[in-house]
């Protein structure tokens, strides 16, 4: 038992606390949907998910390997991409397409991998956005592909079937939610393996000094390629999700530099190389968008009497703060990288270490 | 030929001022080893200045020139004493990632004040051109090319033979060695921001007679900046001149011979190739 409990405690495995947190989590958030019916509840939680996938995927990548890529649009627009057009043209449902858009973005990220993994440092940084430039230039030119500016608009999704028997019918946002959050547990545990796994520890080994783990022996191209398409693998099916749950898309809403800066944004925010740093990335960064856009904000600052909700100042919070989630973002990327480079969870670890120093 | 004559010196034209944001973009990267995202969008600033100075004062955006070099600059000097300085030791992908951010505050915040919408400044030239042997030249690019070529002079001249200039050199050469020799390193770091902002704002007054102007503009030329600094070597400045030519000539030329909706796919592409096979660019050390 002793043995057990010290397997537990070790750094490879769970905590028995954790594990216990984890099934409180896990079983709070299965029941959720039973309790609140709110379909505007409901649409946060989804988009935490979608964050959280988008979030971790990059971490993977990012976070643990060391390569910060600002491309990762790419990646969600092929998700995105693929699994729309095969629906709208081709009538495939989305739970075939988005494995469809898994191997296409196998083979994009291995050639962009093959292109951007010879740089390093900045210049890493900017082939993949040129990369990602490239991609979004070609869904806005191949007109008769894409659609070009116009995007494409889901009609509508065909209900999940198995053997004749509908299983789902993407009517309500609840399968939407129970897909999302699979999705999402997947990712956190495929960063966990990550973290303690031996191709992880390579990974973490390129991202301290690669030249020393190149001169251990390590395939520096070789890993970097895998820990990119794992990577990618999530950011598709991220993109795939987001494709068939909004219903539409375009090449600004899936394949922009700004959707790439929000993905490394949830890392930063919450912890780079963390497992739960994306988590907590999108606990800020979700709600604080949605406040934004839903004019929550305009209408605390009216409460808490701070503005006339009739005069210029007031028109103009009503009218502009809705469009300001960007510029928060902004603030917030400047805010965190100048005081808290390790992230909201790298913080608090501070903090707390202080606290218990100062008790001792 | 006439067609590939015009897009070649319109290419050249156009060059000229992508040159000047090139330069700037390479001085910071040179003294201070940063990389500034914000780039394009410092020459947004610069285009709304002009437009704001043009709508409501009615002058004329090559004078307004005059008005944007000396408070970018400030702007420049203020935005490296508050932000940029802080991080001179950080990881570059902090580094980038804190002037990715500055750049959004600053497309952003133009977009609550002025939303989304295109603003055109439409001048008497704007679109109006002179013929040189058979080759019609767009008059508010030849004048564009004209002002950018004289201030690059007086660029080179400040560089090349000034104490100052010379300062600034010396600490992109090597900054700790700069400072040994008694060179204020602070102040020569704070010149060069606002020097490469002055340029880059610059060219947005250059060329807000005939590009549109919107809050999210600055993304391109950001990008722009970068390829073109790529090619040219980070760091060089005749590389910065070389590569705006060579980026405006292949833009021209691909809008020409291809269609101008993939001239930006041709501009990547062929930075791609060039971080492939010189990623140190045609003038520059290898710094990989």
């Amino acid at each position: 038992m002793r043995a057990i409990l010290n397997r537990l405690n070790s750094d490879r495995g769970f905590s028995p606390v954790a594990i216990s947190l984890w099934i409180v989590v896990l079983a709070g958030l299965a029941i959720f949907p039973k309790f609140v019916e709110s379909p505007y509840a409901l649409h946060i939680m989804i988009l935490l998910f979608l964050s959280t996938i988008m979030g971790e995927s990059w971490n993977i990548l990012g976070g643990y390997t060391g390569q910060y890529s600002v491309g990762h649009a790419a990646y969600f627009g092929v998700g995105a991409y693929t699994t729309m057009m095969l629906m709208q043209y081709k009538q495939i449902p989305p739970w075939i397409g988005m494995w469809v858009g898994v191997a296409v973005v196998v083979v994009v990220a291995l050639v962009i991998g093959s292109i951007c993994f010879r740089l390093r440092g900045p210049y890493f940084v900017l082939a993949s956005i040129a990369v990602a430039e490239v991609m979004r230039l070609c869904a806005m030119n191949l007109k008769e592909l894409t659609n070009g500016a116009e995007g494409i608009l889901a009609t509508e999704i065909p209900p999940f079937t198995i053997g004749g028997t509908v299983v789902t019918d993407f009517l309500s946002k609840v399968p939407f939610y129970y897909i999302g959050l699979g999705f999402a547990v997947v990712t956190i545990l495929v960063t966990w393996l990550v973290q303690h796994s031996k191709l992880g520890y390579y990974f973490q080994a390129i991202r301290e000094d690669q030249d020393a783990a190149h001169s251990l022996g390590i395939n520096l191209s070789f890993h970097k390629n895998v820990a990119l398409v794992l990577s990618a693998i999530f950011t598709s099916l991220a993109g795939s999700f987001y494709a068939i749950y909004i219903g539409f898309i375009d090449p600004p809403t899936v394949l922009a530099l700004d959707i790439s800066v929000q993905i490394v944004l949830i890392c930063i925010i919450g912890g780079i190389g963390t497992i739960y740093g994306p988590v907590v990335g999108s606990l800020v960064l979700v709600p604080l968008s949605e406040a934004l856009r839903s004019n929550l904000i305009a209408q605390a600052i009216f409460k808490a009497g701070l503005a006339n909700e009739e005069s210029g100042v007031g028109v103009f919070l009503k009218e502009n703060l809705a469009h300001a989630h960007a510029l928060i973002y902004g603030i917030l990327v400047v805010v965190v990288i100048m005081f808290m480079p390790d992230g909201v969870l790298g913080f608090f670890r501070k903090l707390f270490a202080a606290r218990n120093r100062g008790n001792a | 030929m006439i067609v590939f004559l015009q897009s070649l010196i319109s290419g050249v034209l156009i060059g000229g001022v992508y040159a000047l944001i090139g330069i700037g973009l390479t001085i910071i990267f040179g003294v201070m080893r940063v990389i500034n995202f914000a780039h394009g969008e410092i020459l947004m600033l610069g285009m709304y200045l002009t437009w704001n100075l043009f709508t409501r004062l009615g002058i004329d955006p090559y004078v307004s020139v005059l008005i944007c070099i000396p408070v970018m600059f400030v702007f420049g000097g203020l935005l490296q004493k508050l932000f940029i300085n802080r991080m001179l030791g950080a990881l570059p992908q902090n580094q980038i990632l804190l002037t990715i951010g500055l750049g959004l505050i600053m497309s952003n915040t133009m977009m609550l004040i002025y939303t989304s919408d295109y603003q055109i400044l439409t001048t008497s030239y704007s679109s109006s051109s002179f013929s040189l042997g058979g080759i019609s030249i767009s008059e508010p690019l030849a004048i564009s090319f004209l002002i950018t070529a004289a201030i690059t002079a007086v660029l080179y001249w400040f560089l090349m033979k000034t104490d100052t200039g010379q300062a600034i050199r010396a600490t992109a050469q090597d900054r700790e060695a700069a400072q040994l020799m008694g060179i204020n390193v602070q102040w020569m770091s704070i010149l060069a921001f606002g020097m490469g902002s002055a340029l880059a704002a610059t060219a947005g007054a250059l060329i807000s007679p005939t590009y549109y102007i919107f809050p999210q503009v600055g993304g391109t030329f950001t990008l722009k900046a970068f390829v073109i600094t790529v090619l040219g070597g980070m760091g060089s400045i005749v590389g910065a001149t070389l590569g705006g030519i060579i980026i405006g000539v292949a833009e021209s030329m691909s809008a020409v011979y291809i269609s101008s909706g993939w001239k930006d796919v041709v501009v990547y592409v062929l930075f791609l190739l060039v971080l492939l096979f010189k990623p140190s660019g045609l003038m520059g050390k290898s710094r990989m």
